[in-house]
C-alpha cells in the first residue's frame, strides 16, 4: 500500500494534473516568504522530487486503471461555469493512458538530465518545467472541451519561455514562430468548437461543453453532422478541416512542419525533450480522440489526402534528416518523419494501424527524448552540436556511445526495440487499405537507418580528428542513471508489448465502433469501415492470463525477422 | 409646478459631479494655506500633504459612487425627471457606469505619483478628470439626441485638456490640438446627424426616432450615417482611427489609459443604445456598416501595431483592434451580442489600464520609457510590473484563461450562436476573422514579454521603476482581475456579494435588446 492508495478514484486525476502546478505555486510562496530566499538546489531538489512523485501518480492511475473497459475511467466532473455548459471534467481511458504516464515519467528524467546544465535562472526555469507538465497532463484528461481548449493554449505559454529565456541564438524568432503557428491552428479550431456547442444544442436542447455525455446525457460526440445538405461551415468536411489544421500544425504534418526544426534547434536540452516526447503527441492525440469520432465521414473521405501527406512527411523528413550538419537538427527531422507514422496508421482506421500509432506515440516520446537528452549530454561538454566536430567519440566515451547506439535503434526501429513494434503495427495496419501508402513508407524507414547510422559512424566511430574530443569525459553517475531510465522501457516494449497494447484494445474498439456508428449516419464511404475484418471479442481476463491475438501475430513476426 | 424629480437615481452621478466642483476650490484654499502659512493648518500641511488629500477626496467619492451604482444595480429602471426621461438609469447605465468609475478609480490612484514625476501635480487634473467622467456617465444613460450631444461634449473637452496637461510637453500639446480638432470634427458630425434625424422624424427621443424611422427616407440614412461616423471617430474605429496613435503617444501616460479605455466604454455603450433603441428599424443597412468597420479595424489595428516601436503607439493601434473585436458585438445584435461587448469592456479596462500603469511607473523625470526595446530586462529591476505587463500581454492576446480570452470567448459564442440560430455565414466569417486577427496580434503582444524576460537589460538604460504604494495597489488589482475573472467568471467578486460579472452583462444587454 502506497500512500498514494489513499487518494479517492474521483480526485486521482485531479491530484495528478494539478500536483506539479501546487507543488511550484507551495515553491513561489515559501520564496516569498523565507529569507533568505531559497537557494536555487533546494527549487531543483523540490522539483526533482515532486516530479518523482508525480510520476508515482501516473502509475497509480495505471494501476486502477481498468483494461476491460472501453469508456471513460478514474471520472471527476463539477461543474465550472454555470448556465455555460462549461464543466470541470476530466477522465481517462485506453487511448490516453500511456500518454499521460509518458508523460509523468519523462519530467523526473529530464530534470535529472539537466541537473547542472540549468544555471541561469534556475527558478524560473523549474517555474516554467512544472507549470508545463501541469498543461500537459490536463490537455490528455480534459473531456470537456473548453478544459481542453483552456490547457491546449496554457501549455504553449511556458513552452514560450522555456524556448525563448534558455534558448540558443536564434530563441526569440523560434519561440514566437512555434507559438503564433500554433494558435493559428487552435483558434480556427475555437471557432469550430464553438460551431459545434450551438449544433448540438440546437439537436438536444441542451448548452454543454462535454465532449463524452455524462451519466447518459448527450455530449458533443452524439451530435449529427452531415456531410452535406447544410450550410457548409456545419458540414463535416469544413469542421473536419478546422479540427484537423489545429492538429496537423501540432503534430506536425507535412506542409505546417516548419516551425518544429527552428523551435527543436532553438530550444534547451530538457524543452526539446519534452517538446518532441510529449507535446507533439498532444496533435496526434487529438486526432484520435476528437477529429476522427466527431467527423469520421470527412477524415475516411480525405483519408487518402492525409496519408498522402503522412508519407510526405516521413519521406521528406528522412531526406532532410540526411543532409543535417547539425545532431540536433537531424533528430529534429527525424520526429517529423516518425510522427508521419503515427498519422499513417491513425488513418488506417483499423484496430492494428491505431493501437500501432498509439504504441509508437509512446516509443517517439521515449526514444525521441532520449536522443534530445543524450545529444544534451554531448554538447554540455563540446558546446558544438556539428556532426563534423565529432568523430571517435567511441574511444573517449564508451558508455555514452553505448547507449546512443541503443537509442538509435530504438528510433530507426530493430526489431526487440520499442521502434520496431510500433512502426511493424502501423505499416501491417495501412498496408490493409492502402497498400501504396505503406510501401512508400517503408521507404522512410530504410532512409531512418541511412540518416541515423550515418550519424552514429561520422560521430562516434573512425579516428579522433579533433583534439578537444580526446579529453571527453565519459557519463557520470547522474547521466547514467537518466539513459539507463530511458533504455528500460524501450527493451520492454521492444520484447513484451503486450503491457501496453492491452489496455489500449477495449478503448480503441470502442472508439473503431463509433467511427463505424457515426460514418454509417452520414453514408459515406461506409464501405471501408464495414470492410474490416472481424476483430476477436475483447478478452474478458487480463493479458497474463489471456492468450491474446494481437500477441500472436507479433511472436510471429518476431520470428520471422530472426530468421 | 414642481418638477417630478428623482435624485437618487442620479445619486452616483451627483458624486462625481459634486467632485468636480468641488476639486478646484479645495486645491485653491489648501494651496492659499499653505502659501500664507497663518493658521496652524497652513503651518502643518506641506504640498505634498494636500495633493494626498486631493487623491484621497477624489477616491473616495468615486467609490461612494461605485458602491451606489452597484447597490443598487438591481433596481428596476429610474428616470431623473419622469415628465422629459432624457436618461435612463437601467441595467446598461449602471454596468457601464461602475466599468467607467473602475476605470477612473484606478487612473487616479495611478496618476498621483506620475504626475509628480512629470512635475504636474495639480488638482485641477482631478476636476477635469471627473468632469469627463460626468459626461461619459451620462453618454451611457442618454435617451435623447440631445443628452447625447452634451454628454460627449461634456466628456470630450475635458480629455482634450488632459491630454494636453503636460504643458512643457510639446507631444503632449500636439495631441490635445490633435485631438481637439478631429474631436471637434467628430462632434459636428454627430450634430448634423442628429439634426437630419430630427428633421425625418420629428423627435429627439431614441425610442420615438425608432417609431419613424423610414429606412427608404434618404434623410433619415444620411442622418443616421452621420451619427454613426460620429461615433468611429470617438472609438477610434478604422478608417476614423487615424488621429488615435498620435493623440495616445503624446498624452500623459494615464491620461492615455483612461482615453483607451472609458472614453471607449461610454462610447460603446452610447453606441449600443443608440444602435439596439433609436435606429433598431435600420439594423439590416448598419449590419453591413458595422461588419466593414469591426472587420478593418481589427485588421488594420492589428497589422499596424506589430510595426510600431513605441509602446503607447503599439497599444494605441492595439485599442484600435480592440475596438474591431467589440464591433463584433454590435453586428451580432442580440442580447448575447451586447452582453459579450459590455463584458468585453470590463476585461479590456483591467487589461489596458493595467499595462499603461506599467509605463507610468517606469516614467521617472518626466522621461518616458517609449520604445518597447527600453523595457528590456525590466524582469530584474521590477520583476511585478514584469508579470503585470506579461499578464496583460496575454490577456490582450486572448490567451486562456486569462480574462481577456473570455471576452473574446462570448463575443464568439454570441456571434456563432446567432449564426447557427439564422443560418448566416458572414457572422462565421467575421467570427474567423477574429480569431485569425488574435493570432496576427500575438505577433506584437508576444515582444513585451519577449524584450522584458528574454534580453539582458543595457546598461544605463535599463528601466529603473520603484512604483509608489499606490501604484503597486493598482498592479495587483489589475493583475488579481486578469486572473480572477479568468479562473471563476461565474465567481469573481464573491467576496463582495454574489455577482456574477456574465450574467450581470446580460442583464445590463437586456435592458436595449429587443
Amino acid at each position: 500500500m502506497t500512500p498514494l492508495a489513499a487518494i479517492p478514484d474521483g480526485l486521482l486525476l485531479s491530484v495528478t494534473v494539478f500536483w506539479p502546478l501546487a507543488v511550484v505555486v507551495g515553491l513561489l510562496v515559501l520564496e516569498f516568504f523565507s529569507s533568505p530566499r531559497l537557494s536555487d538546489r533546494i527549487w531543483r531538489a523540490a522539483a526533482f522530487a515532486a516530479s518523482l512523485v508525480g510520476f508515482g501518480l501516473t502509475l497509480e492511475v495505471w494501476a486502477r486503471f481498468d483494461p476491460t473497459v472501453g469508456g471513460m475511467q478514474l471520472v471527476q466532473r463539477t461543474s465550472w461555469i454555470e448556465g455555460y455548459g462549461i464543466n470541470y471534467y476530466l477522465g481517462i481511458d485506453g487511448i490516453s493512458l500511456f500518454l499521460v504516464v509518458l508523460t509523468g515519467f519523462l519530467l523526473p528524467i529530464v530534470l535529472l538530465a539537466c541537473w547542472n546544465d540549468v544555471v541561469k535562472r534556475t527558478k524560473q526555469f523549474v517555474f516554467f518545467m512544472l507549470a508545463l507538465q501541469t498543461g500537459m497532463l490536463g490537455a490528455f484528461v480534459s473531456l470537456n472541451l473548453f478544459l481542453f481548449y483552456v490547457f491546449w493554449e496554457v501549455m504553449l505559454i511556458p513552452m514560450y519561455f522555456l524556448i525563448g529565456i534558455w534558448g540558443g541564438p536564434r530563441r526569440i524568432y523560434a519561440t514566437i514562430k512555434f507559438f503564433i503557428y500554433t494558435m493559428v491552428g487552435s483558434l480556427l479550431m475555437l471557432v469550430g468548437i464553438i460551431v459545434l456547442v450551438y449544433m448540438h444544442r440546437a439537436e438536444f436542447n441542451v448548452l454543454t461543453l462535454d465532449y463524452i455525455g455524462f451519466a447518459g446525457a448527450p455530449g458533443i460526440a452524439d451530435t449529427t453532422v452531415r456531410m452535406s445538405g447544410d450550410v457548409w461551415w456545419k458540414t463535416q468536411t469544413w469542421l473536419f478541416a478546422a479540427f484537423a489544421l489545429a492538429f496537423a500544425i501540432k503534430v506536425p504534418m507535412f506542409p505546417f512542419h516548419t516551425w518544429l526544426p527552428d523551435a527543436h534547434v532553438e530550444a534547451p536540452t530538457p524543452a526539446s525533450a519534452i517538446l518532441a516526447g510529449i507535446l507533439l503527441k498532444l496533435g496526434t492525440y487529438g486526432f484520435v480522440r476528437f477529429a476522427l469520432p466527431l467527423f469520421p465521414a470527412a477524415a475516411l473521405e480525405y483519408a487518402p489526402v492525409m496519408i498522402t501527406l503522412a508519407v510526405i512527411g516521413i519521406v521528406y523528413g528522412a531526406c532532410v534528416a540526411m543532409v543535417q550538419g547539425d545532431v540536433k537538427k537531424l533528430v529534429a527531422y527525424s520526429s517529423v518523419s516518425h510522427l508521419g507514422f503515427v498519422m499513417l496508421g491513425l488513418f488506417a482506421f483499423n484496430l492494428t494501424g491505431i493501437e500501432g500509432s498509439l504504441l509508437q506515440m509512446v516509443n517517439h516520446g521515449i526514444s525521441t527524448g532520449a536522443l534530445f537528452i543524450l545529444v544534451g549530454m554531448i554538447y554540455e561538454r563540446r558546446h558544438t552540436r556539428e556532426i563534423s566536430d565529432f568523430g571517435g567519440i567511441a574511444h573517449v566515451m564508451p558508455v555514452f556511445a553505448t547507449f546512443f547506439l541503443i537509442t538509435t535503434m530504438s528510433s530507426i526501429g530493430l526489431p526487440a526495440l520499442n521502434g520496431f513494434v510500433g512502426e511493424f503495427l502501423i505499416l501491417v495496419g495501412v498496408f490493409e487499405h492502402y497498400p501504396w501508402a505503406a510501401v512508400c513508407a517503408t521507404s522512410g524507414v530504410i532512409l531512418g537507418a541511412v540518416y541515423m547510422l550515418w550519424m552514429v559512424r561520422r560521430v562516434f566511430f573512425g579516428p579522433i580528428v579533433h583534439e578537444a574530443n580526446r579529453k571527453l569525459l565519459d557519463l557520470s553517475l547522474r547521466e547514467k542513471l537518466v539513459a539507463s531510465a530511458l533504455v528500460v522501457p524501450m527493451i520492454w516494449i521492444g520484447v513484451y508489448p503486450s503491457t501496453f497494447l492491452r489496455p489500449m484494445d477495449a478503448s480503441v474498439r470502442t472508439l473503431l465502433a463509433t467511427i463505424e456508428a457515426r460514418g454509417g449516419e452520414t453514408g459515406s464511404r461506409l464501405a471501408l469501415v464495414q470492410a474490416l475484418p472481424e476483430e476477436p471479442p475483447v478478452p474478458e481476463a487480463l493479458p497474463e492470463s489471456g492468450e491474446p491475438a494481437q500477441l500472436d501475430r507479433l511472436d510471429r513476426l518476431d520470428e520471422e525477422s530472426g530468421e | 409646478m414642481m418638477p417630478n424629480l428623482d435624485l437618487s437615481a442620479i445619486s452616483p452621478m451627483i458624486f462625481v459631479a459634486v467632485g468636480a466642483i468641488l476639486l478646484p476650490l479645495l486645491e485653491v484654499l489648501l494651496a492659499r494655506m499653505i502659501e500664507r502659512r497663518r493658521s496652524w493648518l497652513g503651518r502643518t500641511v506641506n504640498r505634498e500633504m494636500a495633493s494626498t488629500a486631493i487623491v484621497i477626496f477624489t477616491v473616495l467619492l468615486l467609490v461612494l459612487a461605485l458602491l451606489r451604482t452597484v447597490g443598487t444595480f438591481d433596481l428596476p429602471v429610474a428616470h431623473f425627471n419622469l415628465d422629459h426621461p432624457m436618461i435612463a438609469v437601467d441595467q446598461l447605465t449602471r454596468f457601464l457606469n461602475a466599468v467607467l468609475l473602475i476605470s477612473a478609480i484606478l487612473t487616479v490612484l495611478v496618476s498621483s505619483r506620475y504626475l509628480a514625476d512629470i512635475g504636474m501635480d495639480h488638482g485641477e487634473f482631478y476636476a477635469l478628470l471627473l468632469a469627463s467622467l460626468l459626461g461619459m456617465m451620462l453618454l451611457g444613460a442618454a435617451t435623447d439626441l440631445i443628452m447625447l450631444f452634451l454628454a460627449l461634449e461634456l466628456m470630450s473637452i475635458p480629455i482634450y485638456a488632459l491630454a494636453g496637461f503636460q504643458r512643457s510637453s510639446l507631444k503632449s500639446n500636439e495631441s490635445a490640438l490633435k485631438y481637439f480638432i478631429i474631436g471637434s470634427f467628430a462632434s459636428a458630425l454627430l450634430l448634423y446627424g442628429c439634426a437630419l434625424l430630427y428633421g425625418a422624424t420629428g423627435t429627439v427621443e431614441l425610442a420615438e426616432i425608432a417609431r419613424g424611422f423610414d429606412p427608404e427616407n434618404p434623410l433619415t440614412l444620411l442622418g443616421a450615417a452621420l451619427v454613426l461616423v460620429g461615433f468611429a471617430f470617438k472609438i477610434a474605429s478604422v478608417p476614423f482611427h487615424q488621429w488615435a496613435p498620435d493623440v495616445y503617444e503624446g498624452a500623459p501616460t494615464t491620461v492615455t489609459g483612461f482615453m483607451a479605455t472609458a472614453v471607449k466604454v461610454a462610447a460603446f455603450g452610447a453606441l449600443i443604445r443608440v444602435v439596439a433603441v433609436g435606429l433598431q428599424p435600420g439594423a439590416e443597412i448598419m449590419y453591413g456598416v458595422f461588419w466593414w468597420l469591426a472587420v478593418l479595424s481589427m485588421t488594420v489595428g492589428n497589422v499596424m501595431a506589430i510595426i510600431q516601436q513605441n509602446t503607447k503607439r503599439m497599444l494605441a493601434y492595439s485599442s484600435v483592434a480592440h475596438g474591431g473585436y467589440m464591433l463584433v458585438g454590435i453586428c451580432v445584435g442580440t442580447q448575447s451580442g451586447y452582453a459579450g461587448l459590455l463584458f468585453y469592456l470590463l476585461v479590456y479596462t483591467f487589461m489596458t489600464i493595467g499595462a499603461f500603469t506599467v509605463l507610468a511607473i517606469l516614467t521617472r523625470d518626466g522621461r518616458e520609457v517609449s520604445r518597447i526595446d527600453d523595457l528590456a530586462g525590466l524582469h530584474e529591476t521590477h520583476p511585478f510590473a514584469a508579470i503585470v505587463m506579461t499578464l496583460c500581454m496575454f490577456s490582450l492576446a486572448g490567451i486562456p484563461p486569462l480574462a481577456g480570452f473570455w471576452g473574446k470567448w462570448y463575443l464568439l459564442t454570441g456571434a456563432v450562436e446567432r449564426a447557427t440560430a439564422i443560418g448566416d455565414t458572414s457572422l462565421i466569417v467575421l467570427a474567423v476573422v477574429l480569431v485569425m486577427n488574435s493570432a496576427i496580434s500575438l505577433a506584437y503582444y508576444l515582444r513585451l514579454p519577449v524584450v522584458m524576460y528574454m534580453r539582458e537589460a543595457r546598461g544605463a538604460d535599463r528601466p529603473d521603476a520603484t512604483a509608489g504604494a499606490l501604484q503597486t495597489t493598482v498592479l495587483w488589482v489589475c493583475a488579481l482581475a486578469i486572473v480572477l475573472i479568468g479562473v471563476v467568471p461565474g465567481d469573481f467578486l464573491i467576496l463582495f456579494g454574489d455577482y456574477d460579472l456574465i450574467a450581470s452583462a446580460r442583464v445590463a444587454a437586456s435592458a436595449v435588446s429587443p
